[in-house]
């Protein structure tokens, strides 16, 4: 699912100081991703309210436009909180009567109005070579290219899990190691690469969430080599806006951007012929990096808004098991594959044990010991539970819960067995005043969802997030504060 | 231990929103466009619903749209077409002469200019809804208007629907997820769903359609059977019918808003047309999963339920329905027999003066207090005593 991976890139954001932002949203096409990947569907619909309207949208109205019920409540703290932190929404007030009101970052409102609206000359949408191409690359071939490149990588991180089984490890290039490695995807300990949680972690992702993972990292590795992270994150922005099939001139890239190119192609996202060439091809990887969409799919998702130009890119008939879903599981704990590739195979064998294998087909079974020894390697059971999932066989698609509960219960208690704590990190609060204070800031921290755990005896409770809180706690001050001054005066 | 219960798996369900297909019907009647060319020409409005059209795209990658013209004589396709626009410019452009310029006025040919300052997606919609728009003015005849003074708006709602059951049939079933997307055939039973049982709802379907019409005419009587089915098709497919009125009067449109659990809003002033942007931001922007937690606007206005009969097509208070099949007329049928179904219906008191049947005549009471028994009165007057 790839909320995880919008979630750590939120997390990645929200670090950024605000300078940051306000540089990042100089750019129509970073705005116009940001608004369309990162936010909440609530929070969509409340930009594009406020994104023509003249004056501050008055708190009391946007309460009185939510649903008053817990579920909307809930939403709309999750909503605000969300634009909040990517500075995309902030307090004020009317200024004719005083009331407290929400207003839109001046920078995103003007850069998403012109996403919508085209104009001015920020080109951040891609340029498109002016010279056609003499040997144009058709869409199937750059989906090749990229699952080649993506496929590398991964077999180089499940590879060290199984030295032997995993393909050459000379395939990826030695940056793309080192960047692994600092993202603690693999460690290497003498000559060979050995995959750790991380690495787990990362290989059961889908396509899309691994991407941003990986690119994170490269994220937070190019701010150590001095690479100015809004040029890389808005370039990355743009490739999302691009469209496949094209070919992009580099030339009005900056430099950080050239040297992101190699990069980039090292791990399939954009497609060059020589690393000189003053054009590139964005892959499927790239193209799909600010949508939900699979990331090499054979759909008709991804043709809707391009069906004028590209009517017959979109259908690739390799494109492998691997996105198509191929699992099955039944509640005898068995399991079909409908795979012959040795990359899911051997992420396959990480938690079940293999039974036979035919041209086209694996079977394996899920039992204690092949559960117990993938989480001893420090595969979480909610992992192997999220990859069944992903990439189950629609057949299994049909019936809700997709997985079959008994087998997704047993491998929570085989994991179970195991431990028997759960760690958080987070804030204790304690001292909060009254009990009628005590119950609305929990009901609050409830609310936002990151309340987890409660001693009401105490009088204490345990939050993951803070920031939100420590607003609440300064209003409810304010409040206070104001009410003491008017029982006085 | 607690983790493991049935709670648990619910929390896990995705909370990815489905993709949504907006259809806009246009109404481009061009009566109505000239009497509000002075407060909101019709250039003004497109380039408005453009962006608004940019923005649903831009709140999810999977969303779609689809605009559908309501002329006067017809109903049009603005996008997306079917024939590809390079198709249409080699052999539509050299017998339209002025259509070419009129493109090449524009910068450019059929394709959008490659413009490094627009998201591409944005741009080859406006460039083809755009194109399309203007081939259906320069088509249209000075005798198509002449001769319908009204808006092609069933026409538009039928192609809309028919649009919408197709792309909801393209798409997979899947209950908890739509990033995949299998071609198995089995896939297309998504679409029967619909039919064998209209309780659930689009939303358990990959896609969540709904219809915005944005009407300048009133008087759509004339259609009123094939308007009213269509409505009714949308209510059972659960698609609501959003309805921007700028002009005209609201009877029936009123009551697909109703019906479908859509959106119904009538700009009739000039400034309330001035921000028809901010109008369509607003409102009509929020598909069906932000309904979920937003109050809809223009609810709770008095609906006019009125119908219109089947024979003049006039709106009536009281009308006669055909027992059999349901039609509605104006006023008593000739021969007693229903224009539609052909049923013979006896209308056997209707319209005859209620014959007055003389009361019996209550005898008279004797009062009370002459006597405990009542005795039958008698023509003669009761002797009195004394």
């Amino acid at each position: 699912m790839s909320s995880t991976a919008s979630q750590r890139a939120l997390d990645y954001l929200e670090q950024l100081p605000g300078t940051t932002f306000t540089k990042l949203y100089q750019q129509p096409s970073t705005a116009l991703a940001i608004f369309r990947r990162m936010l909440p569907h609530l929070a969509k619909t409340l930009v594009m309210a406020m994104l023509y309207m003249p004056k501050p949208f008055a708190v009391a109205d946007v309460d009185v436009w939510i649903k008053p019920d817990a579920e909307g409540l809930q939403a709309r703290d999750r909503a605000l909180s969300i634009l909040q932190r990517l500075r995309i929404l902030f307090d004020t007030r009317d200024e004719k009567d005083g009331r407290p009101a929400y207003k839109l970052s001046d920078g995103f409102a003007r850069s998403l109005r012109m996403a919508l609206t085209g104009g001015g000359n920020h080109r951040s949408f891609g340029v498109p070579s002016n010279a056609p191409d003499k040997q144009p690359v058709s869409g199937s071939y750059l989906d090749a290219f990229a699952r080649q490149q993506w496929e590398a990588i991964l077999y180089y991180v499940v590879g060290s899990a199984h030295a032997g089984l995993g393909g050459s490890t000379d395939a990826i290039s030695a940056g793309t190691k080192q960047l692994l490695q600092k993202g603690e995807f693999v460690s290497v300990r003498g000559r060979e690469a050995h995959i750790t949680q991380r690495g787990f972690t990362f290989l059961l992702q889908e396509i899309n969430a691994q991407i941003w993972t990986l690119l994170i990292v490269y994220l937070e590795v190019s701010g150590a080599l001095h690479m100015d992270p809004v040029d890389v994150l808005s370039f990355l922005f743009t490739l999302g806006s691009l469209e496949l099939g094209i070919s992009y001139s580099t030339t009005n890239l900056t430099p950080t951007q050239q040297q992101m190119l190699d990069d980039l192609s090292d791990f399939g996202l954009v497609y060059r012929r020589s690393n000189d060439e003053a054009r590139y091809y964005p892959t499927r990887l790239a193209t799909t990096l600010t949508s939900d969409a699979p990331a090499l799919p054979n759909t008709s998702l991804t043709s809707t808004t391009s069906t004028t130009t590209l009517a017959s890119s979109s259908t690739d008939p390799s494109a492998s098991a691997n996105e198509k879903g191929y699992i099955i599981l039944e509640t005898n704990y068995r399991l079909y594959a409908y795979t012959s590739s040795p990359l899911p195979i051997t992420i396959l064998s990480l938690f079940a044990t293999l039974k036979t294998r035919y041209p086209n087909l694996i079977t394996a079974k899920l039992t204690k010991s092949s559960i117990q020894s993938a989480i001893a390697s420090g595969i979480t059971s909610d992992q192997i539970i999220t990859y069944l999932t992903t990439h189950a066989h629609p057949i299994l698609r049909r019936q809700n819960p997709v997985l079959p509960p008994t087998v997704v219960d047993q491998i929570r208690l085989w994991q179970i067995e195991g431990e028997r704590m759960t760690a958080w990190k987070g804030f204790l609060i304690r001292d909060v005043g009254t009990a009628e204070e005590y119950d609305k800031a929990v009901q609050y921290a409830d609310a936002l969802g990151v309340l987890r755990k409660e001693f009401r005896g105490k009088g204490w409770f345990f939050v993951s997030r803070m920031d939100q809180m420590s607003v609440y706690f300064r209003a409810q001050a304010a409040k206070k504060k104001e009410a003491m001054a008017r029982r006085e005066g | 231990m607690n983790a493991i219960d049935a709670t648990d798996r619910a929390v896990a369900e995705q909370d990815i929103e489905p993709p949504s297909l907006l259809t806009i019907i246009i109404d481009t009647n061009p009566h109505a466009w000239a009497l509000l060319d002075d407060t909101l020409p019709l250039t003004k409005a497109v380039a408005s619903l453009l962006v608004f059209i940019n923005a649903h795209l831009a709140i999810n990658y999977t969303n779609q749209v689809a605009v559908i013209a309501s002329h006067s004589e017809r109903a049009e396709w603005l996008y997306p077409t079917d024939v590809h626009p390079d198709n249409v410019q080699s052999n539509g452009a050299l017998a339209n002469g002025r259509d070419y310029e009129d493109l090449m006025d524009r910068g450019g040919p059929v394709q959008p200019p490659d413009d490094a300052n627009k998201y591409r997606p944005f741009a080859q919609l406006e460039h083809t809804l755009m194109y399309n728009l203007r081939k259906m003015m320069n088509t249209t005849t000075t005798d198509a208007i002449n001769s319908s003074p009204a808006t092609m708006l069933a026409g538009a709602l039928t192609r809309a629907l028919a649009y919408i059951s197709k792309q909801t049939a393209s798409l997979p079933t899947a209950t908890s997820s739509t990033q995949f997307n299998y071609s198995d055939p089995s896939a297309m039973a998504g679409g029967n769903e619909l039919t064998t049982d209209p309780t659930k709802s689009a939303n358990a379907l990959g896609l969540s359609s709904r219809i915005l019409i944005v009407s300048v005419s009133g008087d759509l009587a004339d259609r009123y059977i094939e308007i009213m089915n269509c409505i009714f098709a949308c209510q059972r497919m659960s698609v609501p019918i959003d309805v921007l009125k700028l002009a005209g009067d609201p009877v029936f449109l009123q009551q697909a808003a109703d019906t479908t659990g859509g959106i119904y809003m009538s700009l009739s002033t000039s400034t309330a047309r001035a921000g028809l942007l901010q109008y369509l931001m607003f409102a009509y922007l929020m598909d069906q999963t932000a309904r979920n937690h937003l109050i809809a606007p223009g609810e709770g206005e008095g609906v006019d339920f009125r119908a219109a009969c089947f024979c003049h097509k006039r709106v009536v208070d009281i009308g006669f329905v055909c027992s059999i099949c349901l039609s509605i007329f104006c006023e008593p049928l000739p021969d007693g027999t229903c224009l539609l179904c052909g049923s013979h219906l006896s209308m056997t008191n209707y319209g005859r003066k209620p014959v007055v049947v003389p009361k019996k005549k209550v005898k008279k009471k004797k009062r009370p207090t002459e006597s405990g028994t009542d005795t039958p009165a008698s023509g003669a007057g009761t002797p009195m005593p004394g």
